[in-house]
């Protein structure tokens, strides 16, 4: 079977939303093997041993925890590594993205599923459930936004070229209104400049991707009835480039989430990494 | 103007939008890396400040424990830099004038109240404080609950309920060392009838009678538990042959009036003795009524003793046998100090100087080894007072010496209705109750759960004293330990019902005793 450029394995056989959501059945597979591993070793220790950031166990997980980090935080270095590439990208992500999920659940062991008490530990502690958390938010947002997009608009557009294009509808519409009738005009004045003027961001597109485009476009049918034939011709373009801007509204409030939401991972992924770096000078210093 | 139909590129959608006519770069996001890289270099300003000059509190892992909280201030009060926290900062307080057998090491626990130094042994497996006692978990963490699983990595049985070894006494068969023929059946149903008591357990608690604390019971007393049936005023040795003088030739009692005359030291009590308790029958006389403990008897047997082993040295000085456990022998030097104060005290009516000059070097002498002996780490050699490894004296022939023992046993009579006499000696009675050497039992905490003899089962008492017939010496005598086995503790100690973990019975730190000497830390260096 021939493989893609991410050596994906086309898969028939597995149900859509396993297609979707996991990439690679193998890394899936892998990763829960994992866990199995640690929540036994876990047991292990409970049975064995005490349970304790201290004890030979609790090191050892921490220990683990910290090298998995490493680890994933290499994805970030090969991201920006354009020149040097050692290994695909996509294995990166892999390990970013199971080995990070990895981490938290090593991290719990490490502390014994239970809050540290140490200021320090405590920021980690918490930090760590952050930066994990909002890696988690991040793949769902990147598996669920692309579908959304997807399902009810006819465009598609890029998030930088957005601002261009919306100048562009506004100088169309702005051209067109000019050889309209003064109602139109009026219309265009009053309802529809201010919203073609820029992007703009709403949250209605998160649960219904036209963004109410029928009650919006109502005003446009009452106008139609009062106009004569070529009025009513250049209203339905007027309306058309509203729709467009509507839909560009949907990109640009879906994709500005795609690329805020690393505002809430990469710096406090950079703050761990520092914090992380001081807990292993604390505890081989002390 | 230029025209989206300009485009040479192309247009997409169905308003004909123009295709960029270039590539289209992403933003940079350098705030994203800026933000997170300042903030990352805060911290580690922060930090560093903070371990430089406010002692690193910040990169503390957690509170410590109230009783160490104060030396949350300095972390170097029990931090080494790169290194384990060391057993000698512990050592700092915990055991401020210890020494290789220190209250809080491991040789402790190997001897463990057993004082049998070929258990110290020490062991590869052996840890530092830290790893069993873990700091930095909240103030109110109890940092001395140590948990199962630091015991077991030494100890090789799984938990209390499974592979737990039974108590020493039950695997060793050992008799009760209380040195005193009892039958607990007839007592029992002795003290029954005599107090009218309707519940046979009310008889147990006639004579066990317990702590205020209620953990243990105090120890046996003669006055306490016994001198309402025994040595009544009827009671009187039997008639015995007297000596004037020495008694190197036959086997005979020196009468009151002798021992007076002698002023020997020890014989105080000879001046207000009652002679009317002495009949006299020809060269015999008879005491009667006899005192526990009666001082004519034992000064009698003293003398006894001293023909028939007469280098037993220190052993002299005790009014019992000195066989105690190791860790007990500091009685026996109580004991010893105590006749030598008694052998002082005697000198105190001499008027001559020289007599009374010796008299303050010895109570400074006897205030000087007081001293010592209250200092817990001062060695004790308890052989000294080994009484059966004394010689017989070369002297006497084996006839002779047969002669003395059958004297000695004579003279004892009454006093081997319960006591035991081994070398012309009274053998020391066990008055201490406590038979787990090894472990902590409250009985306090259990008798609401279970009644006496629910536990206490190797004797029969119920049924032997519920019968009138004579009590069968096999099976209720003085050497049988009435203790249960552990089954019995397992019973109600296991998961899910009462605790079970190591530390509910047993103490890593065996001797309490020394844990609040206050005097240890106020002495100077």
């Amino acid at each position: 079977m021939k493989k893609t450029a991410i050596h994906q394995t086309k898969r028939r056989d597995d149900p859509r939303w396993f297609n979707k959501w996991v990439q690679s059945p193998r890394w899936f597979l892998g990763f829960w093997i994992a866990v199995a591993v640690c929540l036994a070793l876990y047991g292990l220790n409970a049975f064995f041993g005490r349970i304790h950031p201290g004890s030979a166990w609790g090191l050892g997980f921490g220990i683990s925890a910290a090298v998995l980090f490493v680890a994933v935080f290499a994805y970030a270095v090969r991201r920006r590594t354009m020149r040097f590439r050692p290994g695909r990208t996509w294995y990166y992500l892999q390990v970013h993205v199971y080995g990070g999920t990895l981490f938290i659940l090593l991290m719990f062991m490490h502390v014994g599923f239970k809050v540290p008490q140490g200021l320090l530990t405590w920021w980690l502690w918490a930090l760590s459930l952050w930066v994990v958390g909002s890696g988690l938010l991040g793949i769902v947002l990147q598996k669920w936004i692309p579908t959304l997009l997807n399902s009810g608009l006819s465009i598609e557009v890029h998030y930088d070229r957005i601002p261009q294009l919306v100048e562009a509808l506004k100088q169309r519409a702005d051209t067109l209104v000019t050889s309209c009738d003064a109602p139109i005009q009026t219309f265009y004045r009053k309802h529809l400049a201010l919203a073609l003027a820029r992007p703009e961001a709403r949250l209605i597109y998160y649960v219904d991707i036209t963004g109410g485009l029928h009650a919006r476009t109502r005003q446009f049918d009452q106008l139609r009835a009062l106009l004569p034939p070529p009025e009513q011709e250049k209203l339905g373009a007027l309306q058309d480039m509203y729709r467009t801007k509507l839909e560009i509204d949907a990109h640009f409030t879906l994709q500005k989430a795609l690329r805020w939401w690393l505002y809430l991972h990469v710096p406090v992924s950079i703050l761990l990494i520092a914090l992380l770096a001081l807990h292993i000078f604390a505890v081989l210093y002390y | 103007m230029k025209t989206p139909d300009d485009n040479k590129k192309g247009f997409f959608s169905h308003l004909r939008l123009p295709v960029s006519e270039n590539y289209v770069v992403p933003g940079a996001r350098k705030a994203m890396f800026f933000a997170g890289g300042l903030g990352g270099i805060v911290i580690l300003f922060v930090v560093t400040f903070n371990v430089a000059l406010q002692r690193g509190t910040l990169i503390s892992n957690g509170p410590l424990s109230s009783n160490h909280a104060l030396f949350g201030e300095d972390c170097a009060s029990c931090h080494t830099p790169f290194d384990d926290v060391a057993d000698d900062k512990c050592a700092v307080c915990h055991e401020k004038y210890g020494d290789e057998v220190g209250i809080h090491t491991f040789a402790s626990h190997y001897l463990y109240r057993s004082g049998d130094f070929t258990r110290v042994v020490p062991s590869p497996d052996e840890v530092s404080c830290a790893t069993c006692h873990t700091e930095h978990i909240g103030r109110a963490a109890p940092i001395a609950e140590v948990a199962d699983a630091q015991c077991l990595s030494c100890h090789g049985y799984e938990s209390f309920n499974k592979r737990h070894p039974d108590f020493h006494f039950a695997v060793e068969d050992i008799v009760d060392p209380a040195n005193l023929k009892f039958p607990h059946a007839l007592h029992v149903r002795e003290v029954k009838s005599y107090e009218e008591l309707a519940d046979i357990e009310q008889t147990c608690l006639y004579c066990h009678q317990p702590d205020p604390d209620g953990r243990n019971f105090q120890p046996l007393d003669f006055d306490r538990q016994c001198d309402a049936c025994h040595l009544t005023v009827s009671t009187g040795t039997p008639w015995l042959p007297v000596s004037e003088g020495a008694l190197t030739e036959v086997p005979a009692v020196l009468p009151l009036e002798t021992i007076r005359a002698q002023q020997a030291p020890g014989t105080r009590w000879a001046n207000y003795m009652n002679p009317n308790e002495f009949q006299y029958r020809g060269e015999s006389v008879r005491k009667r009524p006899l005192y526990h403990e009666d001082p004519w008897i034992l000064e009698n047997l003293r003398r006894l003793r001293g023909v028939l082993y007469p280098t037993q040295g220190l052993a002299d000085l005790l009014r019992a046998s000195g066989d105690v456990d190791p860790e007990d022998a500091r009685v026996l030097y109580e004991e010893a100090i105590t006749t030598l104060r008694d052998y002082a005290e005697a000198l105190r009516a001499r008027p001559e100087r020289e007599v009374q000059d010796e008299l303050a070097a010895i109570n400074r002498l006897l205030a000087l080894v007081e001293e010592r002996l209250r200092d817990p780490y001062s060695p004790l050699d308890e052989t000294r007072f080994a009484i059966g490894a004394a010689e017989l004296n070369p002297a006497l022939p084996p006839e002779q010496v047969n002669a003395y023992r059958l004297f000695v046993d004579e003279l004892t009579a009454p006093c081997q209705q319960c006591h035991l006499v081994e070398n012309a000696t009274l053998m020391r009675v066990q008055a201490e109750q406590e038979a787990l050497a090894r472990a902590e039992f409250n009985h306090g905490a259990h008798i609401i759960h279970r009644r006496c003899l629910q536990c206490h089962t190797a004797i029969p008492i119920q049924q032997l004293a519920a019968t009138e017939t004579a009590i069968d010496s096999t099976r209720d005598h003085a050497g049988i330990q009435n203790l249960p086995t552990v089954d019995v503790c397992q019973d109600c100690h296991d998961t899910g019902k009462a605790s079970n973990t190591c530390i509910t019975c047993h103490l890593f730190h065996p001797d309490k005793s020394q844990r609040s000497n206050l005097l240890l830390y106020l002495k100077e260096e």
